[in-house]
């Protein structure tokens, strides 16, 4: 048999409902005293504790991620720092090595030129010294020459001479030979 | 419309699975509330809390088993309920709609151990052997409507709890009665009219809303409970060793279903109880705007 549920109330078997499905207060209040100790305890004991490890959890993964961030930042801009470095170290390896080479060219041509004026002085000495050796062969050749046109004279004419007349035909023989 | 429903005497048409939960001790009296459904919600308080106890306990950063296990519970749910009453209304909510979906899954899935259902009293077949257990000694909570109407109404004071601390008692009753759209004049007064009778019948719904809950799951997980018996006791008529194979073959595809179904109730009473409070502590933050405008 079907009936409406309006009709059912109105005929009061609501009485009926209880009873057929065993509705009672001690009953029901046993049922949400049990719902309420599962409720406070999960709540205090169990939900706090576990979403607060999640959040602890999820806090540092958060951290991590901003740290791990900031490390490539470093890193990328200590690359960016050591980069610059070396190219600035390139830099002056090059300027430095132009100005080695230059310096290392002006000491060459110091060198050079230095070496060149040695020669040249050592040239000069040896021709000063070739030509006051050459004088004095010279000088030493007049005197042996005058003395031997001396002594040639002396042995032609038969005469002996003095000291007036060697000179004079030492000088005259000096002349002859320079000439 | 009327809703049919079936009247007279209200008697179990499928099954000997008793519509109420069985008195353990004395119909009457101080030990009355101590019934079968009684004796699993206790079993079941004991079950979820040795379990939080077991997987809170010596908590650290790298979880542990049970640890890791209640912590993925938590965190889909805590994320399920963020995603319906938003980030604000989830701290406040979610220990209520954590504990129903955790207590209600639990109870559903209890009354599908062997025995629940099946051992207690009956008429007398021989030694410690009943023809059908008529008082059986376990009863699943959610299978009693005490316990479902008990959790529908604790869900329901915690709704009301949160609802009045969000919006107060003015803004609870703006937000139900309250016209919307911003109307003036005639149209202004007729639209009020319209949503002062809209607000009643929201006020209807809202009350009723903790029979829906309690009748839903309670219809469901007895209906389960009849099923599984009427699929157990098919083959009784065909001699002992059919009656065995049949008990055990014959209820298991229903036993999977009964999986689902307890898993699906709980969900359901959680979503529900999820929207309910989504819908009554959502601000009306367009109607605030449309005010601000005007002024």
């Amino acid at each position: 048999m079907i009936t409406s549920l309006p009709t059912i109330l109105a005929a009061g078997k609501v009485d009926a409902l209880v009873e057929k499905f065993g509705l009672a207060w001690p009953k029901f209040f046993a049922q949400v005293i049990i719902f309420w100790i599962v409720f406070s305890i999960l709540k205090k004991y169990a939900f706090g504790p576990i979403l607060g490890m999640l959040e602890q959890r999820r806090q540092r993964i958060a951290d991590g991620e901003a740290k791990l961030e900031k490390i490539t930042k470093d890193a990328a801009e200590a690359a960016k720092n050591a980069q610059a470095l070396i190219d600035k170290a390139e830099a002056d390896a090059a300027r430095l090595v132009k100005e080695a080479d230059e310096a290392s060219k002006a000491l060459q041509e110091r060198r050079q030129q230095d070496a060149v004026a040695s020669a040249n002085s050592i040239l000069a000495k040896a021709r000063e010294a070739a030509e006051l050796e050459k004088e004095q062969l010279m000088s030493q050749l007049k005197r042996e020459f005058g003395r031997m046109v001396a002594d040639a004279t002396s042995r032609v004419t038969g005469k002996v001479l003095n000291s007036d007349d060697q000179a004079r035909l030492n000088q005259e023989t000096a002349a002859q030979v320079s000439a | 419309m009327l809703f049919p429903i079936q009247s007279a005497s209200f008697s179990p048409v499928l099954a000997n699975v008793s519509s109420k939960a069985a008195e353990l001790f004395a119909k009457e009296g101080l030990m009355a509330f101590l019934t079968n459904s009684t004796l699993v919600a206790l079993c079941v308080l004991g079950i979820v809390l040795w379990f939080a106890r077991k997987a809170t306990k010596n908590m650290s950063l790298i979880p542990h088993k049970a640890q890791n296990f209640f912590e993925f519970i938590i965190e889909f749910l805590y994320g399920q309920v963020v995603n319906i009453v938003g980030a604000k209304q989830a701290k406040l909510a979610f220990p209520l709609l954590g504990t129903l979906f955790i207590y209600i899954l639990v109870s559903n899935w209890f009354g599908l151990l062997p025995g629940v259902g099946t051992i207690g009293w009956g008429e007398s077949t021989g030694f410690l052997s009943v023809k059908a257990a008529h008082e059986p000694l376990l009863r699943p909570p959610t299978a009693d409507l005490n316990a479902t109407a008990g959790i529908a109404l604790s869900a329901f004071l915690v709704w009301l709890f949160l609802t009045i601390k969000e919006v107060g008692v003015w803004g609870f009753i703006v937000h139900t009665f309250g016209p919307k759209g911003g109307l003036k004049g005639v149209m202004g007064l007729i639209v009020a009219l319209v949503f002062m009778f809209v607000g009643v019948i929201e006020i209807v719904s809202i009350v009723i809303r903790p029979v829906t809950l309690s009748i839903r799951l309670f219809g469901n997980i007895f209906a389960g409970e009849n099923v599984l018996h009427i699929m157990s006791d098919m083959m009784n008529s065909k001699g002992p060793v059919m009656s065995f194979l049949g008990s055990v073959a014959l209820p298991l595809p229903f036993y999977f279903m009964e999986l689902l179904v307890g898993l699906l109730q709980a969900i359901v009473f959680t979503l529900l109880c999820s929207v309910y409070i989504q819908l009554s502590t959502t601000h009306d933050d367009h109607g605030h705007e449309e005010e601000g405008d005007h002024h």
